[in-house]
């Protein structure tokens, strides 16, 4: 073979080599292995831990909150949306419960001509006179039982009801001989409809009053409701001051919203509380407290508040006239 | 011979001896990378069927995944942008965003939409900070005609521009789907941010690459839904796998008539809009 040509040969075997060499050097562990990238890149990406852990994660220990959630409205508002990603927790410490719900629920409910009409918004300026939303809602059940229930019974069919099955306790005339008892004189029909329910149903429970309830048929409740909301309301005098009603009204601002300024509830859903006896009113809000009444808006409302509360709230509302302020005025 | 022309002579047999270095030079890199390349897809082939692919546990030929977006249900609180802020540690100012929300709105008598986003300053004041986020209620007391809200992504393209211009294969599409980026690779040059139509990269100033959506590949890879659809309260994000038939999103494509954000690019996106109108892209 001619020199030149074995030199040339000889050129090309060493920078092939030196050029596989520079190949394998230059070139990434693992590029080329799926494609024009190193596979490993895709492990890299893959290996990041996930900051959001799901409701699956939350309901591990919070069971009963996660039973709670998950059959209300806000089921498809998952936890760490409101109380922030649970990575670490509960290692790490306890996660926020979100102090400024009025910041953090109208970010959803604020009324906006963009949101679809279909989404519940409240109008800011007209909607809780500034309150913080879970005053009334409980953000795991937001929505409040002031469904207004029908009413279409007969007040006379009632008023035979109530002598033979009420009277003895609430009053010949729907106004309790007892501290202990509530007015029925007067009340929101649409109120009386939905308790007596719940009494028959068992939803709520009282010692007195299941066993009554029980004995109703749908029909009577409807005109039990329909005589009591056609008696004229008479406001209780007040026997004893259990406690300071100027402190109450200050109390009585939180409470506004469902049962009005005074106590005559806007809402026939809500019951009108003032007039009525005050120890009734300390007893109910006693036992909302203590869970032993049950009602996800009113247990939100009593959670924080001590027994002195209770008795200046019972002593306001009782001391208010039970006729609506308009009716009042004429 | 004349002096000069034998220098001349010698010139020309130095400059061809150049020329053929090169030459060979060439030559020898080409057959080795075909030779390596070839070995390497050998290698590639052998692998078992079961399992295959990068991630441990889990089979990317057997997925498809797609995502989609109902702009008629979504409410514009933006717990997708907080939750994928979190999620993959985008850096926390009004400037980097893996998913966003755009504003349409028509005011009576205006042709044109006034467009707006989280990161508009009215927003950012309204909500107090960068770090947070609220559209501000600012068309309250306006004559709205027609108003929505957009969420935008990364479109996962079939034929991804951004990852045409790469010059160094640090982004690519997974047999999966999902076009992701090697932040190790990644040399900043930005070509990607200008390659993609959508504006869906950003350049991450922190760690010096291009940083973009994955659909929370860490997440879906592990059996979950990427943050921003498990954090959406209302359903107005979509995820599945279009294998499945009866997935979320074969059922979202199915059942609505979808559209996808600018379709003469070319790019085939894989992110499905419902609900859209005529000046969104």
């Amino acid at each position: 073979m001619p020199k030149h040509i074995s030199r040339l040969l000889l050129l090309i075997a060493v920078l092939s080599v030196a050029g596989l060499a520079a190949r394998w050097y230059f070139t990434a562990e693992s590029f080329y292995q799926y494609g024009h990238y190193r596979g490993k890149a895709v492990v890299e990406v893959a290996a990041q831990e996930p900051v959001y852990q799901t409701a699956r994660y939350c309901q591990s220990c919070h069971a009963e909150r996660h039973a709670q959630w998950s059959a209300n409205n806000h089921k498809t508002v998952n936890c760490e949306v409101c109380h922030g990603a649970a990575k670490g927790h509960p290692a790490n410490g306890k996660l926020p419960i979100p102090a400024d719900t009025r910041k953090l629920c109208t970010l959803c409910h604020e009324q906006m001509a963009e949101r679809p009409r279909t989404q519940p918004q409240i109008d800011l300026a007209q909607h809780s006179s500034g309150q913080q939303c879970v005053v009334c809602h409980n953000p795991h059940s937001p929505k409040l039982a002031g469904v207004v229930a029908k009413v279409a019974g007969d007040a006379a069919a009632g008023a035979n009801k109530h002598a033979a099955s009420c009277a003895s306790c609430h009053g010949a005339d729907g106004i309790s001989s007892n501290e202990a008892w509530p007015d029925l004189a007067g009340q929101h029909a649409a109120y009386l409809v939905r308790i007596l329910g719940a009494y028959k149903s068992g939803a709520q429970i009282d010692i007195m009053m299941s066993s009554v309830a029980k004995t109703l048929s749908d029909g009577e409740i409807q005109d039990l409701a329909a005589y009591y909301a056609g008696l004229s309301c008479r406001s209780a005098p007040a026997k004893t001051r259990l406690g300071d009603p100027a402190a109450g009204m200050a109390l009585a601002k939180n409470c506004a919203a469902c049962h009005g300024e005074t106590g005559v509830a806007g809402n026939p859903a809500w019951p009108s509380i003032a007039g009525q006896p005050s120890g009734y009113l300390v007893n109910a809000l006693k036992a909302f407290r203590a869970g032993l009444r049950k009602d996800p808006t009113m247990a939100g409302v009593v959670r924080s508040l001590s027994d002195t509360d209770i008795a200046n709230l019972a002593t306001y509302y009782s001391a208010q006239s039970c006729r609506a302020a308009a009716q009042e005025r004429k | 011979m004349k002096r000069e022309a034998v220098s001349a002579l010698l010139a020309r047999r130095a400059f061809l001896r150049k020329i053929g270095g090169a030459a060979a030079t060439c030559a020898g890199v080409g057959v080795a990378a075909g030779a390596a390349g070839l070995a390497q897809k050998a290698l590639a082939k052998s692998e078992p069927a079961a399992g295959r692919g990068p991630v441990p546990g889990y089979d990317w030929s057997r997925h498809r995944w797609a995502f989609g977006v109902d702009a008629t249900k979504c409410i514009g609180c933006l717990r997708c942008v907080e939750a994928c802020k979190k999620e993959n540690d985008v850096p926390g100012d009004a400037h980097h965003f893996r998913t966003w929300v755009e504003r349409y709105v028509y005011l009576e008598g205006e042709e044109r939409a006034r467009i707006d986003s989280q990161q508009d300053p009215v927003n950012i004041a309204a909500s107090g900070s960068e770090k947070e986020y609220r559209f501000a209620n600012r068309y309250k007391d306006a004559r709205v005609e027609k108003a929505f809200f957009v969420p935008k992504l990364c479109n996962h393209c079939t034929h991804p521009a951004c990852v045409q211009v790469c010059p160094v294969g640090a982004t690519y599409k997974t047999e999966d789907g999902a076009v992701l980026i090697d932040h190790n690779y990644c040399i900043g040059c930005r070509y990607c941010v200008q390659a993609c139509p959508y504006g869906a990269r950003f350049f991450n100033e922190e760690k010096n690459v291009s940083d973009k959506c994955t659909w929370c590949y860490h997440r879906i890879t592990k059996g979950l839904q990427p943050a921003c659809v498990d954090a959406c309260p209302v359903g107005a994000r979509v995820f599945g796998d279009r294998n499945d038939a009866q997935s979320p999103i074969s059922l979202f494509i199915r059942n609505n008539r979808v559209q996808v954000l600018k379709p003469e690019t070319g790019n085939a996106p894989n992110v499905f809009y419902v609900g859209i109108d005529r000046e969104v892209s």
